[in-house]
């Protein structure tokens, strides 16, 4: 006999871990399914796990907002647990976001006004004061430096920028992952890894289980998808999923780089996260007074859609781990180096790379989906980390809803956002959604 | 005051390296400066640093792809770079052999650093070679340097922990480790301003050096899988500790 469960989660990740966290508080009782060694271990471990509020849609901010709630109070959210690895911590740098040609600030700031969002606007004097090494000169557009106009000298300056003190980023993504396992293993959640799924069972259009590479067969009437970069590989295991849906995912390579602060600038102590859509990188503080850097997708970067299997098992010819290209590397340090005066650059390419699960519009599908009982949170297209914990409580009460009966397709389940009081459309987030114009169709979301 | 750093364009540390046809590696990856070089020229910079008139000279020999190196080697702080451009693999000897003549065109040396090995071969014979051909002291895996009037005072790590110090008069060869200094790496500036310098590059070849006595021929190459078995360590802080001093000591034998 099959062993039984209430819920399969196909993934133990930053995400798969808070649906697991949240369906075992609600009674059910889950199994998470991951391939790897341990939670957190795949495309988690590699997310800069940056906690800022400016999406480019409204609901995108209030739910990043909401999830700050969470962060800024780990322990708590955590039910106080222990985990033998130490917990993940907040660093709470505060976050600003420049005001460029780079961003729609001047939307993003309605939107902090809207949900009430707690900012300051800083003028350039300001950030000057703030963080003394930044150059606030205008570079836009965005330009490669084989680009000969890339060295030109700028003339214009920046406008200044919104300041968000409650921003910030999670010590280590893998060991948040590890910590909300923990979490909902206390609540009765199991895991199991070194597991891969290569098949998901259905009767009668009722999903009933999973089949893993070893033949084990696990049953559960609800089987959630949350595979990271796999999911659509996983989509297309489930019969009829995967073409129903309009939006897919799929895989994007991804670079992030790290470089030594300007000498006589302690950027870990008195750094902030920066979003700079100016010259389409993000930055922020890393161990070793770095600055961590990653791409904000500008549009004269080639992209990599990549087959994440062999991506992964090093059968391309950039796989996942610490090789990066010179081009891009040159590219996102070269950029970073216009603001940050004094930026160290090492000969040497260091960094991560890794894997976005990309949507066509880059914002998430959180959904059911034409097989009964099968479920996703996937398309986190490189942005979702922050709203993990908040994605992981709106799909626990998403599928309770489904499972009791509501038509989600017709009626859109309605998810109240428990700190901020506010509902949140889950319509947004659906597979069957037009693609969204109002995304920034970049990591921002 | 000449300080001459000799440098190598090796294959990035984080690459995976593909035997293409027999004895050549797919060079279609990312190279790099060898990173002890990288020590031995941040030595060099920071002694010309307290050195009045003293020019740090930065010299490989390799493919015209080195041309990178030197540029880094520049954006480091190197005033002047020259590149004995050869197609041909060679080997320590021959390395050694160009490097020595390179110095002695441009020269006098008053001083040569270079990295104790480079990362690809890991001969450990270059420095030793090119010192031997300068008729020049040598003192290889240097730790801490420091110039007492006209000699140098270099400390040298030995195996597990032991450390030799050492005096050498002017000229000598300086082999860096990795613990001699922590490298600044170059600006964005300094990066565009290499970029315009020169590069005085000759082709080996035209040098007609006389042929050593011997030399290493490589016959085959296979790439070495390094089959790691990560263990996770677990109990408490303390018990985690004890078994890393426990495997530092028994299976690393870096402790005594």
């Amino acid at each position: 006999m099959n062993k039984q469960y209430d819920a399969i989660i196909i993934g133990a990740g930053v995400i798969g871990c808070p649906i697991a966290y949240e369906l075992t508080k609600m009674g059910r009782k889950t199994l998470n399914v991951d391939k790897l060694a341990d939670a957190g271990e795949g495309s988690t471990a590699a997310s800069c796990a940056i906690v800022r509020a400016h999406y480019s849609t409204e609901d995108g901010v209030a739910i990043a907002y909401e999830g700050f709630k969470y962060w800024l109070e780990w322990e708590k959210y955590l039910g106080y647990v222990k985990d033998e690895k130490g917990l993940a911590k907040y660093m709470n740098t505060g976050s600003i976001l420049l005001k460029s040609q780079g961003h729609d600030w001047r939307k993003v700031q309605k939107h902090y006004d809207a949900v009430g969002v707690r900012y300051e606007e800083w003028d350039l004097n300001k950030i000057k004061e703030m963080v003394p090494v930044y150059d606030l000169h205008e570079f836009w557009p965005v330009k490669r430096p084989e680009d000969p106009e890339f060295f030109n000298e700028p003339t214009r300056f920046l406008e200044g920028a919104l300041f968000c003190p409650e921003g910030g980023y999670m010590s280590d993504p893998a060991l948040s992952a590890h910590n909300i396992m923990r979490a909902a293993e206390a609540k009765g959640a199991e895991f199991i890894f070194n597991a891969e799924v290569v098949e998901i069972r259905s009767r009668d259009n009722q999903v009933v289980g999973i089949t893993l590479k070893d033949g084990t067969q696990i049953d559960a009437p609800i089987v959630v998808n949350v595979a990271g970069p796999h999911s659509y590989k996983i989509n297309q295991m489930a019969a009829g999923v995967f073409e129903e849906c309009n939006i897919k995912t799929k895989a994007l390579r991804h670079e992030v780089m790290y470089c030594p602060s300007p000498e006589g600038y302690d950027y870990l102590k008195d750094g902030y996260h920066t979003s700079d859509g100016d010259i389409g990188c993000y930055y922020r503080p890393e161990v070793g007074n770095m600055f961590l850097i990653g791409s904000e997708d500008p549009e004269c970067d080639p992209q990599e859609w990549v087959d994440p299997d062999l991506f992964y098992a090093a059968q391309l010819p950039y796989g996942r781990g610490n090789e990066l290209t010179m081009e891009q590397w040159r590219a996102q340090t070269y950029r970073c180096a216009r603001r940050v005066t004094g930026m160290q650059i090492p000969n040497q390419p260091r960094g991560v790379c890794d894997l976005y699960d990309c949507s066509d519009d880059w914002i998430p599908i959180y959904d059911k989906s034409a097989m009964k009982g099968f479920y996703m949170a996937i398309g986190s297209s490189g942005n979702q980390y922050k709203n993990a914990p908040v994605a992981g409580l709106m799909m626990a009460e998403l599928i309770d809803a489904c499972e009791k009966g509501l038509d989600h397709d017709k009626t859109p389940f309605p998810f109240k956002l428990p700190h901020l009081g506010r509902t949140i459309d889950t319509g947004f987030f659906s597979r069957n959604r037009e693609i969204n114009y109002d995304s920034s169709f970049s990591v921002n979301g | 005051m000449n300080i001459f750093v000799c440098v190598k364009h090796v294959p990035d540390t984080a690459a995976r390296i593909d035997v293409k046809a027999r004895c050549r590696i797919d060079e279609n990856i990312t190279f790099i400066m060898n990173p002890y070089d990288e020590n031995a020229l941040e030595e060099a910079v920071r002694l010309k640093k307290v050195t009045p008139e003293a020019t740090v000279i930065a010299v490989t020999v390799g493919g015209a792809a080195a041309q990178e190196t030197l540029r880094a080697a520049l954006a480091m702080g190197a005033d002047e770079a020259v590149l004995l451009e050869t197609r041909s693999p060679l080997d320590s000897i021959q390395t050694a052999g160009a490097l020595a003549e390179a110095i002695r065109r441009r020269g006098p040396a008053d001083i040569v650093f270079t990295g104790k090995a480079a990362i690809d071969s890991e001969g450990f014979q270059t420095m030793f070679r090119l010192a031997a051909h300068l008729g020049l002291p040598a003192a290889s895996n240097v730790v801490s340097f420091g110039l007492n009037q006209e000699r140098a005072v270099v400390t040298c790590e030995m195996e597990a922990g032991d450390r030799e110090v050492l005096e050498m008069p002017l000229p000598c060869v300086i082999g860096a480790a990795k613990s001699l200094n922590q490298p600044s790496y170059p600006t964005l500036p300094a990066i565009l301003k290499a970029r315009k310098k020169e590069i005085h590059t000759t082709v080996l070849e035209a040098l007609d050096l006389p042929a050593a006595a011997g030399h290493v021929a490589c016959l085959d190459m296979t790439p070495v899988v390094d089959a790691r078995t990560p263990v996770e360590l677990k109990g408490t802080f303390e018990e985690i500790a004890m078994e890393i001093i426990h495997l530092l000591r028994r299976e690393a034998k870096v402790l005594p």
